[in-house]
């Protein structure tokens, strides 16, 4: 049987966080477990690989009033549009929203996704990142 | 004329195929797949402001553009999308009645056909087990590059039962997927219209180039 969704949650706001400025020590563990390496600005200062988006974590990571979709959830993936570069000293601002709710069926059955937008932004409002973060239910 | 009629670019959700890289990888391929053009049927979705011109003429490859929906029958193309079409029908409602919808877009100036018939769940071999044919089918997909083993088999018997005319797609969301199976028309098509009224009329039939591919590698 269809299932109703209220779909008035998308574009709604779920979690704001403020990072603590990105120290060198944190760009240089990511290059040491990742084994993507960094590089440096004009300045010297270090440049973290594109990568490093996804150690940043919210406080929030769904909404509280997220609609009943199913019993069963799974990660169904990530999309990441990298923007400015990240250097050490930069001071994250993480946005994230509802971005979108829909249906789709497949040889299994019928399922819903929920795709999760973070936009990260530095310190001079340079946009750093679009994280959209999708989940499957059923 | 050889055309691919069944692909997704990156403005399906489940694709990653920018559609000039689609033309570069036909084109780079010439010699083991020989497409004309190529179909793109995104996923619920019709965008009117979609332009591709630019690249048809920079690449040589026919672009025309139509839609995947899902049915209570399965997943359908519609080719021939227009703007009678897109207001009677929501293309993001995937319980579409395929009663209405094969009919009514033929009414409208474009033609819906059942795509990848042997799948389960959203093929239409299981749903016509289960309740019977539909009228207005004109022709179904064959030969789905991204069918399972035994789903495109599936489909011989539909086609011997009921006389429907038989065409190819890749199904592509990948770009090495595209052009890997396609539909040979016995007549040129510049068009959708010209592209409509030839799966309305018949003379064609689906290419399977996957062997040749298999072979080079």
């Amino acid at each position: 049987m269809a299932l109703e969704i209220d779909r008035s949650i998308i574009g709604s706001e779920f979690d704001r966080t403020q990072f603590e400025p990105v120290k060198q020590e944190e760009i240089l563990e990511y290059s040491d477990v990742s084994g993507e390496t960094g590089t440096t600005d004009a300045t010297g200062r270090l440049i973290a690989p594109p990568g490093f988006v996804v150690r940043l974590r919210g406080k929030r990571f769904m909404p509280a009033n997220l609609p009943k979709f199913g019993p069963n959830a799974f990660d169904a993936g990530k999309d990441i549009e990298f923007g400015a570069p990240i250097c050490e000293g930069d001071a994250l601002i993480g946005v994230s929203t509802v971005h979108d709710i829909y249906e789709k069926t497949g040889r299994s059955g019928s399922m819903w996704f929920l795709v999760l937008r973070t936009v990260l932004t530095n310190q001079r409002d340079e946009q750093v990142a679009v994280i959209d973060q999708k989940m499957m239910f059923r | 004329m050889i055309l691919d009629l069944h692909t997704h670019s990156e403005a399906s959700e489940d694709s990653r195929a920018p559609v000039e890289t689609y033309l570069k990888w036909l084109v780079r391929k010439r010699d083991l797949l020989p497409i004309d053009g190529l179909v793109l049927t995104e996923h619920r979705q019709w965008n009117p402001a979609v332009d591709y011109r630019a690249l048809e003429d920079q690449y040589g490859i026919l672009i025309l553009r139509g839609a995947e929906v899902e049915t209570d029958y399965g997943h359908v193309l519609v080719y021939g999308v227009n703007e009678d079409i897109t207001r009677r029908f929501d293309f993001t409602n995937v319980r579409l009645a395929a009663r209405e919808l094969i009919p009514e877009v033929a009414r409208m100036g474009g033609i819906a056909l059942p795509c990848h018939p042997g799948r389960p769940t959203v093929g239409l071999c299981e749903h016509y087990e289960k309740h019977g044919p539909l009228d207005g089918v004109v022709a179904v997909e064959a030969l789905n590059g991204g069918s399972r083993r035994g789903e495109n088999e599936r489909v011989e018997h539909l086609i011997e039962r009921y006389g429907y005319h038989a065409f190819g797609g890749s199904d592509s969301h990948l770009v090495s997927f595209i052009g890997i199976c396609a539909t040979e028309f016995d007549r040129d098509i510049h068009t959708i219209d010209e592209l409509v009224q030839a799966l309305n009329q018949g003379g064609y039939r689906p290419v399977d180039f996957r062997d040749r591919l298999k072979k080079e590698a």
